[in-house]
């Protein structure tokens, strides 16, 4: 489903992300988590190249992105949704109309738009904000609203850089509830970057650990926390995310 | 009305009306230029969607100029081009040339202003998502811009009266004109007076059809 294939990108004389290798496999939600600066959300830009990597392969659904001409990526980014931290809704576009839009761009047809923005509110619990504005919606139903964008066009792999980062524990929470049915109820495949590994340990079912724009390893996870197959002890991946190794 | 009012009350309209054709071609010069220009101006700009040094290096150089030129010296300046595009250089038609060149590279700059205002983020949604830079244009940029564009553009239309005060030098008359010549030049104060009131009323009016209408569409 997901494939980088040593994937090195740079920011002048700064290494992001070196040599990193990496398969995703359908209906998986997996996690990047790791200390500030250690790759993650540029790894995840780079799975629909809001990031143009230096060198490497990017590969979606069989599709090399890196290889891609503009129109042919552009098609691609329609059935790859995105999630931010800060949302990024249109704060003058009403909720509908900000869900409607990832349809128009991908050409839905007309009059079946209304009914599959209902659909896709309805999913995420907020068909009856639909003629609100951004600024009228609390935090964590900005950010289902963006979910609702980022399904709508039937949508096979979901990125979410950080999405819970800016909300309180019980918002954080409701949001990745939502992603979980995202992932069970309609099978979508889900990337979830992270610095707080409570987050990752919750939803995962596997993640990798990043370390200086390295993947340090990759683990499977249990909803009891890291199994004991990984390499080294959950203490040590702990402190890695706070930054208390290799950081200091 | 005041007698001075109804004495020259044929050649109030007349400056009235002229004021009015130059500033609407202006605006509509504005729109349809200056917006174009400000939005590749601004896309052209470092880290944006089309990154272009020498492009946006040209296009600020030529805004910047034409925005620094005294007003009066660009309509002098631009006489033999002002008599190439409508054959001749006086009169009320003449004198929207040079107001519509300076309309433009005004507007074009709060247009990139404006533009500059809309938060990465957003853009970087829509890029996500998939959206061709034309998309992003219209269903992002000038959406999430929209009261600024409308502020900037009433900011201009009071600006583009005040420069079109000038015109009289080319022949376009225009209220400005008429106070100079009726009221100054005649001596008549009162005239003259009315004439700046009429413009402060005039001034009041755009700015605030344009703050509400601002207001209105902001639903940040």
């Amino acid at each position: 489903m997901i494939q980088l294939q040593q994937v090195t990108k740079k920011f002048g004389s700064f290494v992001a992300v070196q040599d990193v290798s990496l398969t995703i496999a359908k209906g998986e939600i997996h996690g990047l988590i790791g200390a500030s600066g250690a790759g993650k959300s540029t790894l995840l830009r780079l799975m629909n190249l809001l990031e143009v990597p230096d060198s490497g392969a990017v590969v979606i659904n069989g599709q090399q992105l890196t290889a891609s001409r503009n129109a042919e990526l552009r098609k691609a980014r329609k059935s790859i949704g995105m999630i931010f931290q800060h949302f990024h809704l249109v704060a003058n576009k009403t909720v509908h109309d900000n869900v409607e839009i990832a349809l128009v761009l991908a050409n839905y047809p007309k009059k079946l738009r209304k009914v599959r923005v209902l659909e896709c509110l309805k999913f995420v619990g907020l068909e009856q904000f639909a003629n609100q504005y951004p600024a009228q919606l609390s935090g964590g139903q900005k950010q289902r609203v963006a979910i609702a964008r980022a399904l709508a066009n039937e949508t096979a792999v979901l990125l979410c850089d950080e999405p819970t980062s800016a909300l309180d524990a019980n918002t954080s929470a409701e949001i990745l509830r939502v992603l979980q049915k995202v992932n069970v109820e309609l099978g979508v495949t889900i990337v979830l970057v992270s610095h707080e590994l409570d987050v990752v340990k919750s939803i995962c079912h596997r993640a990798t650990v990043l370390d200086a724009g390295q993947i340090y390893e990759t683990v499977e996870l249990t909803p009891d926390g890291i199994l004991e197959t990984s390499q080294h002890p959950q203490s040590f991946v702990d402190q890695l995310v706070k930054g208390g190794i290799g950081h200091a | 009305m005041p007698d001075v009012l109804r004495q020259y009350e044929a050649e109030i309209w007349r400056a009235i009306s002229e004021t009015f054709f130059m500033v609407g071609v202006s605006i509509v010069a504005a729109v349809l230029i200056g917006l174009p220009i400000g939005t590749y101006l601004f896309l052209c700009g470092k880290e944006k969607l089309l990154e272009n040094r020498i492009v946006y290096n040209i296009l600020n150089l030529v805004v910047n100029t034409i925005r620094s030129f005294p007003f009066l010296l660009l309509v002098v300046f631009l006489i033999p081009f002002t008599r190439f595009i409508v054959g001749t250089a006086i009169g009320t038609v003449a004198a929207t040339v040079p107001l519509s060149i300076i309309a433009i590279a005004h507007y074009a700059r709060l247009v990139e202003q404006s533009l500059l205002d809309v938060p990465k983020g957003v853009i970087e949604a829509a890029v996500s998502m998939g959206a061709s830079v034309r998309r992003i244009i219209f269903s992002f940029l000038f959406v999430e811009a929209r009261s600024g564009l409308v502020l900037g553009l009433t900011t201009s239309i009071v600006s583009f009266i005040s420069y079109s005060t000038i015109m009289g030098v080319v022949g376009g008359g225009g209220i400005g004109d008429f106070a100079i010549r009726y009221g100054y030049q005649q001596f008549k104060t009162d005239l003259m007076l009315y004439m700046i009131l009429i413009m402060i009323i005039l001034v009041q009016l755009i700015q605030m059809f344009g703050t509400t209408a601002a207001r209105w569409l902001d639903k940040r």
